[in-house]
């Protein structure tokens, strides 16, 4: 098949194929209850859904001050009046929730959702709108906007917003370049399959089917079927052109973060903290990986220029340049399970994190008590193979890269006990694990195409 | 502090019921019709593929199984009434697998990497849809599996690949133990850092 | 008797020095939801009783209620299991004959409450006519595979713990300095296994 896919960019929403956080600096992420009845709700939402901006490329020049997106949980479709039986047709995953969901995916101890931020994991989401700005007085008068046409509305309430802005040099609180490392999608970034797309055995690399992404088109399942059946999704006209969405606020502790990897290093390489977390992570700050630059740091990377993105990890399969347990190294595993690609590329997704909070200044190892970390937000064409997947059996367990029980030393689950083994010879081990990410709320969630969008503003989507 | 088995291991045995897993592992039980061809063609399968350990080198690389068996099944041993006695009309083959891993995450693997296996051992059976694509695949699958009631591994939190290689590990430093006394503390450290290294994919 | 007591190698059934054993019985007419409910529930009551046989890897209970048949399938005639049927099966330890012995012996008060239910089983369900009787409806195993045949439960056992051992010691020995880098492995794995 390849590069014949023509998606109907006009039909996706923004901000799924494309990054916004490249364009747009502050990012606000407001979920609201329904509390009117499916008539009332969908009068507003008709005009929300006017303002919705698409996939479709903006001609030169007219890149939009702002841009709108919307998303629903399964209790927001059933609140704008969607029978039972098409809410049916959703996954199981999405219809309970990802606060259902926690013992899964690890959201345990202190990030259990019984103690979520109010109005996450509850119920009370519905619908989230998603509105980028590419200066903060843009920003106010698009949010300004929609707080007026909600008060219009009546019957509509904010239960949860979250403010977040890049910070400097595009990094995350714990100091890395982060969110450059995507999936090639056929038709749509086919020059990023190197190192994006699935590693062949021949060295070279493909980028992968757009079902993956959006459902109504071929994934990597269907792309070799000769019938050419599509793969499950929504009932119609729900199921074209739209995504799952998860969305995770994940708190990050920085100052534990440095102390840890402070005392460590005492015993490791002569007190080389940068080298060891750089290990634990699997880049360097500015985001060169250790698999190509084992040693340090290249005093210039950037991780956006062609094949920023381009390795393997065919030449480094015992860990000694980048530890088998990196976080990159399990989140994204490229050719390092073997079998050309077939345990990982159905579990790959695209990612749209933006950091929260302030930076915890430079060397600074004490908590300030400021609240800072990482919307985490992923795109899939289904959340228990792709994001469940990778959370259960990639981050929250090491069977399969051979690591036992180790879990991701940043981001698995807190248990108290626990290890990284930083390859070496000999090796050294890191432990025990300490809490530096604790989920903060979060919701499973549906972005609709542009006609799913009419849809269910009209009361037609069944 | 107990770091890896004896504290409880991970969820990682998605997919199926509870009662159909016990810790890491997941029993997967099917039954499958078997055509006229399979019934002379599984036999000597069997017989080759036990013969002949290449074609089970993927499956022993993939490492997910602890065990696994077909049986050929023509004809149900005969207890009395109320059961009936003979041959069934078609031979059926019964599969199990005891594996780590999530079920989709299995049979995934399965579908494309042991792509031909697949077919080689369930081709004769009716309505095999082929491994790929693997949505029909599964649905078959599930449409012949049948949970189990009961279930118990003898060391339900380790996982195959975490077995082999804890026993590989025995044998390393078998040899260690044996030097240990022997050694002046310079080479003992030295010997001790020499079986990290090499014993490291096993910790 | 079908068979000859003894496993040799060649057995298909056997790998490695691991066993796989599996007896199909049919259930009695109206006892199947009796029989699924003290499977389902014996984890609700303690430890599997397959923790008493101390040479079983894995086992499984499964009530089969019939094979699966789709009318899309080119098969002429649909087949049916004429009743619900019990599949035991076990991965375990050396020979079937005391592995048997063992079961039938431990397992008593377990035995009549499954195989009990089970069309043709001897009353007591237990000793050497449930022996027998189990015996009588083994399954041949066509193709056993084995990860790790050459292995007893008490050897991956064993092996499991020290590994853990291992693992916490080499945490712990990371600051030693050599004198007590070898003390402290000394007292901790010189020890008899």
């Amino acid at each position: 098949m390849a590069a014949s896919v023509r998606m109907d960019l006009g039909d996706i929403q923004g901000d799924i194929l494309r990054a916004y956080g490249n364009d747009y600096d502050c990012t606000t992420y407001a979920f609201m209850k329904i509390e009117c009845p499916p008539e009332q709700a969908r009068a507003w939402f008709t005009g929300v859904v006017d303002h919705v901006t698409t996939a479709a490329p903006w001609p030169p020049g007219e890149k939009p001050l702002t841009t709108l997106n919307v998303s629903v949980t399964a209790r927001g479709l059933r609140a704008l009046g969607v029978s039972e039986e098409v809410v049916g047709s959703f996954s199981r995953e999405f219809r309970d929730g990802m606060s259902s969901r926690s013992a899964l995916l690890g959201d345990v101890g202190p990030s259990d959702p019984k103690s979520w931020e109010p109005g996450l994991g509850s119920g009370d989401a519905h619908i989230l709108l998603t509105i980028n700005a590419q200066r903060t007085s843009d920003h106010e008068r698009a949010l300004g906007k929609m707080k007026a046409a909600m008060d219009a509305a009546g019957g509509l309430r904010i239960v949860y917003q979250a403010d977040t802005e890049l910070l400097p040099g595009s990094r995350e609180h714990f100091g890395y370049a982060d969110g450059f490392a995507q999936p090639a999608i056929e038709g749509t970034s086919d020059d990023k399959a190197r190192g994006g797309g699935v590693p062949l055995k021949d060295g070279e690399w493909r980028a992968l089917a757009p079902g993956e992404f959006i459902l109504g088109y071929p994934d990597e399942d269907t792309r070799v079927d000769p019938k050419k059946r599509l793969p499950n999704a929504p009932a119609a006209p729900l199921g074209r052109s739209g995504t799952y969405m998860v969305w995770r606020k994940l708190y990050q502790d920085v100052a534990l973060w440095r102390r840890v990897m402070r005392d460590a290093a005492k015993l490791y390489e002569g007190g080389d903290e940068h080298t060891l977390s750089a290990k634990v992570v699997g880049r360097w700050t500015n985001g060169a990986p250790l698999v190509k630059y084992p040693d340090k740091a290249p005093a210039s990377f950037d991780p956006q220029t062609p094949g920023g993105n381009d390795f393997r990890y065919d030449k480094d399969k015992d860990g000694m340049r980048c530890p088998l347990g990196a976080h990159i190294r399990r989140s994204n595993p490229r050719d390092a399970l073997g079998f050309e690609g077939h345990l990982s590329f159905r579990h790959r997704m695209i990612r749209r994190g933006m950091p929260y909070g302030k930076v915890l200044p430079e060397g600074v190892t004490a908590d300030d008590g400021e609240d800072r970390g990482l919307v985490f937000v992923s795109f899939q064409a289904s959340i228990s193979r792709q994001f469940e997947g990778v959370q259960v059996q990639w981050l929250n367990a090491g069977n399969i890269f051979g690591l036992g029980h180790d879990k991701d030393f940043l981001l698995g689950d807190p248990h108290g006990t626990g290890k990284m083994t930083i390859p070496g010879k000999p090796p050294f081990f890191l432990s025990p694990q300490e809490v530096f990410v604790r989920t903060r709320g979060g919701e499973y969630l549906f972005v609709p195409g542009m006609t799913a969008l009419a849809a269910l503003a009209d009361g037609t989507a069944g | 502090m107990s770091v890896q088995t004896s504290s409880p291991g991970p969820i990682t045995a998605t997919g199926t019921q509870p009662r159909n897993h016990d810790g890491q592992v997941i029993a997967i039980t099917v039954f499958s019709t078997i055509k006229l061809p399979g019934r002379l063609f599984l036999p000597v399968l069997f017989q080759v593929t036990r013969r002949v350990p290449k074609l089970t080198a993927t499956l022993r690389e993939l490492s997910f199984i602890h065990f696994a068996r077909w049986c050929v099944i023509g004809k149900l041993p005969y207890n009395g009434p109320p059961q009936k006695k003979g041959r069934f009309r078609y031979p059926h083959m019964y599969f199990e697998s005891n594996f780590n891993g999530g079920w989709e995450e299995y049979i995934d693997a399965f579908s494309h990497i042991l792509t031909s296996g697949m077919t080689a051992f369930w081709g004769t059976s009716y309505g095999f849809p082929k491994p790929l694509p693997t949505a029909p695949f599964k649905r078959y699958i599930q449409d012949n599996e049948t949970e189990a009631d009961h279930y118990y591994c003898a060391y339900p939190d380790a996982t195959s690949t975490m077995i082999q290689r804890a026993l590989e590990l025995d044998e390393k430093l078998a040899a260690l133990r044996r030097d240990a006394k022997r050694m002046q503390p310079d080479a003992f450290a030295a010997a001790y850092r020499a079986f990290l290294t090499d014993a490291q994919n096993a910790l | 008797m079908r068979r000859t007591r003894s496993s040799t190698v060649a057995s298909p059934n056997v790998s490695g020095q691991a066993y796989a054993f599996m007896a199909m019985t049919p259930v009695r007419p109206g006892e199947e939801k009796p029989l699924a409910d003290y499977l389902r529930g014996l984890r609700d009551r303690g430890p599997s009783p397959l923790a008493k046989l101390p040479r079983t890897h894995i086992g499984r209970f499964v009530i089969v209620p019939d094979f699966h048949h789709d009318p899309t399938w080119k098969q002429r005639r649909e087949e049916h299991l004429d009743l619900n049927y019990l599949i035991f099966t076990s991965n375990f330890d050396g020979d079937l004959d005391s592995y048997l012995d063992e079961l039938c012996e431990r397992l008593a008060p377990e035995a009549k409450e499954i195989w009990g239910r089970c069309v043709g089983c001897p009353e007591s369900a237990k000793g050497a006519a449930l022996k027998r009787y189990l015996e009588h409806n083994q399954i041949k195993t066509g193709m056993f595979f084995a990860a790790y045949g050459q292995a007893t439960v008490g050897a991956v056992k064993s092996s499991l713990r020290q590994r853990d051992k291992l693992i916490e010691f080499a945490i712990r020995a990371q600051a030693m300095e050599p004198d007590a880098l070898q003390k402290a492995f000394l007292s901790e794995f010189d020890a008899v296994r």
